[in-house]
């Protein structure tokens, strides 16, 4: 079993991990060698070998054919009538294959660059899976989505087709020489040449300054996101507070930046200097082919071909205004996804940790916690002991770390000092897939999948169709669910039926019944929905306590009297600890509660108390 | 399966005609007109200038076949140069305003989608899935964006095209019409991909919106995903979808990608006849090779904006999907009716609900023939089961639904006479389950009304509450609520949005079941407030909390949409109906008795 007196920080831990993960080292390097890792990943290496290949071929037809037509020319103008069909048929063929090559080569560029989409996003996905909660606390759903969504296409993008045209233009930078060389007067190489050095440069300073604009764009793009969504999340609050407006300005003052920064970009493509580059490459070459045709040295049809090999260098000039622009994009899109992929995440899943079946007790030791990033202590010496199959009712006024106490035993924080037992073995011995499987929430702010209730109720452990009804059953939701369209398999949520929180509850109390945990913590904060379903919700709690340790944070004051221990919170402190009878006797607090409620003396509340 | 809905159609998906969606693109550009006219201004002096450099190239070439005149061959060069430059200089400003106009009409149309989408009824948002409007305001007016961009350039080249043509007609018809033929053949193909194309681009975007809303819905209940140690299932789940999407994009980055290369071959079929037929010329001399070199080169002008069309297709085609996207998003008609839009100065808070008929979109029918009368200032409750109809009478009274028939009269005014908004200000709902924005405190309560100062913040928080709670937070009132309201706990949350609906003054309250999930303590806290602002204004309670209900003037009770009892407390009582019997299970439960004898009912 590992040491837990010091608590190391290891960068790599994380609570969930689907099997090997083949990018995690090229993760911590950077983004281009992970962007490379993807691209060179298993089948998709040899496809990308088989896409240059192919480029390079195609890069080659289309200078020969310019070779083979100045020929022609030649032929023609000297009046060589029998070389007409050949060079037709010569001609036909290199202008024909040359469609045919490419399209091996999108076909296979496209498997590489979806297949490269998915897996991010896969990557992605079961990387945030991993992290901790107290991660995902700090994530805006509209920021994450983002990433999830954008950030990854652009991934697409980056090969198709991004990458596979800078080899194309690349290419048909570098062939066109070795063709001038091969048949025309070397020299003539002088201009292409000049042009590729100036192009460099030109191209360099294009992408240094169309850099930062392009940051830019994104991250304004990322908060028109999350602004909308967050408006539309909360529309109730805005329809009734009238705020349609002020949340179109919001969002409006993002979509304009993000508009600055677009016209900002328009600005520096504009001005890009290879196109004029190119003219005076291709003019200068043409004053060089005219020279040497007037001494001699070239003749027509020879000055024809090579000006259309001149003119093959338009293609990587355009191309490039862009094609490097999803590069730039590509990488801060990726380094955007690794920013949140490598962020150190505190839980370690302790995957060969302690993992007995637990028995439910309870024992805090001194913890002090604060959340991650504050410095406000939640909590401050709390130290309490629940035995097993006790209940435990935690009271206290909004915000006094009732709920954060609960969190701290599952794990989805640690604490800061001091220690938290469960029969008698440090928390953070457990392997924590054991320690959780064995702990259920019940949450006070029930969530739910949009998907059926009996796949909603079977979250925890998939159970059967016949094991489901039995646990809706005890948690008092058969009822109601008998009464929905397709009961159990009513969709709920966005696109389904809408349940109340008393419903949304006890669907809760079913999840919880089907994992049948040794420890429940029960989080409620729904309280007389109405007379019926109180006496359902009731008697669903009533249910559910039996057999385990219970830790019930509840406003029914019905459940905290007859727990077996009752801690009085305040402000992360306890200030008050024991029986209903003990606390009506010391707490004052807590006497003020019953007194209000019923109207009576609390002398009375004792007697009654002492009499039961 | 759960997800098996998400290629299907988004219900307010419409097919335009690409004629009305073409005029509807357009009147998006009348705005900027004089920057468009620049645009189009430079579009065409820039291709005039860029068509004759291989005229003039042609001319050379025919010069140093011909007489080989030094000087005229020197002056044609000179041109070219001034051309290049002309052409490059008008390029820059055709771009620049090109960027400035794309970007006003992206801008504009993401406002009006924002707007529209800000302005439906909460029915609309019970139908769609948060994830896929967003996507759908930001992603695909991108894209829309991206779009115009190509178009513009497309334009330029195909202008050029247009004006190399004229003159390729002057030096030889029939070479001319035989490379023209290519462009109706061209034109066959491409057509023919169109129609698979934008229907497998529309599969493909839908198959990434819902990774899209997978991956959100994932991550908003990841903590009982991370408590139940679920992460395996959902990630399952995940590859699932993912891997559809990965599959039904792939197919359609087949069919698009197959375009290029199919036209390409069209280009080489092309070539080779202007070589055969051009050949043939040459060798007779009806024309020179310099002339031949023109039409070899026109071949390529007039292929790159078609080929550009076809490689630009997939983005062409995701555009017009796109704008098709966000136009149906903008003319989903809001279900509000609005009959006139008188401005309230302050609202009585006199209520008459008539003959009310109102079902939810499901056919899930809440009331038939439903009356009910509330004086101004008179505070009433509203108790019965879940499912009586009490929310929804709430939510009709604050407008979010429309009912279909009946009237709704306010101070003797029928609600749809009211502006909306206005109306809406005067009304201040305390829902169930309270909604917080990703602000501080401070803002989140003065949400209604920004320039509120700090003392009627804390002077509302005081009516409520109190304020110390608000002193433990590490920052005050500064304090971030997170996403939701997510780092406040529940009740906080709750005295968070009573305080911003007490600072609104509501004319008429409406509170639902607003202390449920609010802890004991505070709870009586909010008792004593509660007696104090409620009064002066019409108060409408949904409760379970008979302690508020017993001390209401009016109490009515709700079954199945229909009013079964009304009266005050003790008359309802004596009367021994279904309010008495609520009353008594709700006594049962909160009594001290039974709580002392919970006990024994807990060994049962």
């Amino acid at each position: 079993m590992r040491s837990i007196t010091n608590k190391n920080i290891n960068t790599n831990y994380v609570e969930f991990s689907p099997g090997n993960d083949p990018f995690e080292k090229a993760r911590q390097i950077g983004s281009r060698r992970w962007i490379l890792s993807h691209i060179f990943y298993r089948s998709n290496k040899l496809l990308f070998i088989i896409v240059l290949f192919t480029t390079i071929l195609a890069a080659n037809l289309s200078s020969a054919i310019l070779v083979v037509i100045g020929n022609a020319i030649t032929d023609f103008l000297i009046g060589k009538q029998s070389s007409l069909l050949f060079y037709t048929t010569f001609i036909l063929l290199l202008s024909v294959g040359t469609p045919i090559l490419r399209l091996i080569n999108y076909m296979l560029r496209e498997v590489i660059a979806q297949r490269l989409e998915r897996d991010c996003r896969k990557e992605f996905f079961s990387n945030l899976l991993g992290k901790s909660q107290s991660f995902h606390d700090q994530q805006k759903i509209g920021e994450l989505m983002a990433r999830a969504t954008d950030d990854v296409r652009t991934m697409n993008f980056l090969i198709s087709p991004a990458i596979s045209l800078i080899f194309e233009s690349f290419t048909s930078l570098i062939v066109p020489l070795f063709y001038i060389l091969a048949f025309y007067p070397s020299q003539l190489i002088l201009a292409p040449l000049i042009f590729s050095l100036l192009f460099f440069f030109a191209l360099k300073s294009y992408t240094r300054k169309i850099g930062p604009i392009t940051g830019k764009l994104r991250s304004f793009y990322g908060m028109m996101n999350s602004t909308l969504n967050e408006a539309l999340t909360g529309i109730e609050v805005v329809k009734a507070s009238a705020q349609e407006s002020g949340e179109s300005k919001k969002y409006y003052e993002n979509a304009n930046n993000y508009r600055d920064a677009y016209v900002e970009q328009g600005d520096v493509e504009a001005k890009y200097l290879p196109l004029l580059i190119l003219a005076l490459t291709i003019t200068g070459g043409l004053i060089h082919a005219i020279i040497l045709n007037l001494i001699g040295l070239m003749n027509i049809g020879q000055v024809i071909a090579y000006l259309g090999l001149l003119a093959l260098l338009r293609f990587p000039t355009f191309i490039s205004i862009f094609v490097f622009a999803i590069i730039r994009l590509a990488v801060s899109s990726a380094q955007r996804l690794l920013e949140f992929m490598n962020k150190k995440t505190e839980i370690d899943e302790n995957v060969g940790g302690y993992k007995n079946e637990i028995k439910g007790d309870i024992k805090f030791e001194n913890v002090i916690f604060s959340y991650p990033g504050s410095e406000k202590k939640v909590l401050k010496n709390i130290s309490f002991e629940v035995k097993p199959g006790q209940t435990l009712a935690l009271v206290g006024t909004t915000g006094s770390g009732k709920t954060t106490l609960t969190k701290l035993i599952s794990r989805l924080y640690d604490v800061d000092e001091g220690r938290i037992l469960i029969d008698n073995v440090d928390i953070r011995n457990y392997a924590l897939n054991s320690l959780r499987n064995q702990i259920s929430y019940v949450d006070q702010d029930v969530f739910l999948f949009s998907t059926t209730i009996f796949e909603n109720i079977s979250f925890g452990y998939t159970g059967s169709i016949e094991q489901v009804v039995e646990v809706a059953k005890e948690a008092q939701a058969h009822g109601f669910i008998s009464n929905l369209p397709n009961q159990y398999y009513s969709e709920v949520g966005e696109r389904g039926v809408q349940l109340s929180g008393g419903e949304r509850q006890r669907i809760a109390i079913a999840r919880a019944f089907l994992v049948n945990p040794k420890i429940l913590i029960l989080d409620d904060s729904t309280s007389a929905i109405d007379s019926n379903t109180e006496d359902k919700i009731q008697r669903a709690i009533r249910n559910i306590l039996k057999n385990r340790t219970t830790i019930l944070i509840t406003h029914r004051l019905s459940q905290i009297r007859w727990a077996d221990l009752i801690i009085v919170l305040n402000k992360g402190e306890i200030v008050a600890k024991g029986t209903h009878e003990e606390l009506l006797k010391t707490s004052e607090d807590y006497q003020r509660i019953f007194i209000k409620k019923f109207d009576v003396e609390i002398d009375t509340l004792i007697k009654r108390c002492e009499e039961a | 399966m759960a997800y098996g809905w998400a290629l299907e159609a988004e219900e307010y998906d419409r097919e335009f005609s690409d004629r009305f969606l073409l005029k509807r693109i357009l009147s998006y550009f009348h705005p900027y007109k004089r920057s468009m006219s620049i645009v189009i201004f430079f579009i065409s002096v820039a291709s005039i200038t860029s068509a004759f450099v291989p005229v003039l190239t042609s001319i050379i070439i025919n010069n140093l076949e011909t007489n080989r005149n030094i000087f005229s061959i020197f002056a044609v060069i000179i041109l070219i140069l001034i051309f290049n430059l002309l052409s490059y200089v008008f390029n820059y400003f055709q771009q620049r305003y090109a960027f400035r106009v794309i970007g006003g009409v992206v801008l504009d149309l993401r406002k009006n989608a924002t707007d529209a989408v800000l302005n439906h009824d909460l029915s609309f948002f019970d139908r769609n899935p948060t994830g896929k409007i967003v996507s759908r305001v930001n992603s695909d007016s991108e894209t829309f964006g991206t779009t115009v961009d190509l178009s513009i350039q497309l334009i330029s080249s195909i202008l050029i095209v247009f004006f190399l043509l004229i003159i390729m007609f002057f030096i030889n018809i029939l070479l001319t019409l035989a490379v023209i033929i290519a462009v109706p053949i061209f034109f066959i193909l491409a057509l023919s991909f169109r129609k698979i194309a934008r229907k497998k681009t529309l599969l493909g975007q839908r198959a990434l919106a819902s990774v899209n809303d997978f991956v959100k819905e994932s991550f908003s209940g990841i903590q009982i995903a991370k408590t139940f140690r679920q992460e395996e299932k959902l990630y399952e789940k995940f590859n699932k979808v993912n891997d559809t999407s990965y599959k039904v994009n792939l197919r359609r980055a087949f069919i698009l990608n197959a375009i290029f290369p199919s036209l390409g071959i069209i280009q080489g079929i092309t070539i080779t006849l202007l070589v055969l037929f051009g050949g043939k010329n040459v060798l007779g001399g009806t024309i020179s090779a310099g002339d031949l070199n023109l039409f070899l080169q026109g071949v390529n002008y007039l292929f790159f904006p078609l080929l550009s069309i076809a490689a630009f297709w997939p983005t062409f085609q995701a555009g017009m999907a796109a704008s098709e996207r966000i136009f149906a998003l903008i003319d989903t008609l809001p279900l509000i009716i609005q009959n006139d839009s008188i401005k309230p100065s302050r609202l009585k808070g006199n209520i008459e609900i008539r003959n009310l008929l109102f079902q939810y979109e499901n056919n899930k029918g809440v009331f038939n023939n439903f009356n009910l009368s509330i004086n101004s200032g008179e505070s009433i409750a509203i108790v019965g089961h879940t499912g009586a109809g009490k929310s929804s009478l709430a939510k009709l009274l604050a407008r979010f639904y429309e009912f279909q028939g009946g009237d709704i009269l306010i101070d003797g005014i029928s609600i749809r006479n009211y502006d909306l908004k206005e109306y809406r200000r005067q009304i201040g709902i305390i829902p169930q389950s309270p909604f917080l924005f990703a602000d501080s405190i401070e803002n989140n309560i003065k949400y209604c009304c920004s320039n509120a100062k700090k003392e009627d913040v804390i002077n509302s928080l005081n009516a409520t509450s109190g304020s110390d709670w608000i002193e433990d937070l590490s920052r005050g009132l500064e304090t971030d609520t997170g996403e939701r309201g997510s780092r406040l706990s529940m009740g906080q949350r709750q005295l968070v949005v009573f305080a911003r609906v007490l600072l609104e003054n509501p004319a008429i309250l409406i509170l639902d079941e607003a202390t449920a999930s609010v802890d004991p303590f505070t709870e009586t806290k909010i008792q004593d407030a509660l007696q104090k602002t409620i009064e002066g204004r019409t108060s409408i309670i949904i409760a379970h909390h008979l302690w508020t209900v017993r001390h209401v003037n009016r109490i009515i009770v709700l079954d199945h949409g229909k009013i079964i009892e009304e009266g005050n407390h003790e008359e309802l009582m004596a009367k021994g109906g279904m309010y008495a019997e609520l009353y008594n299970t709700y006594f049962r439960h909160q009594s001290l008795e039974y709580i002392e004898k919970m006990k024994e009912i807990k060994q049962i």
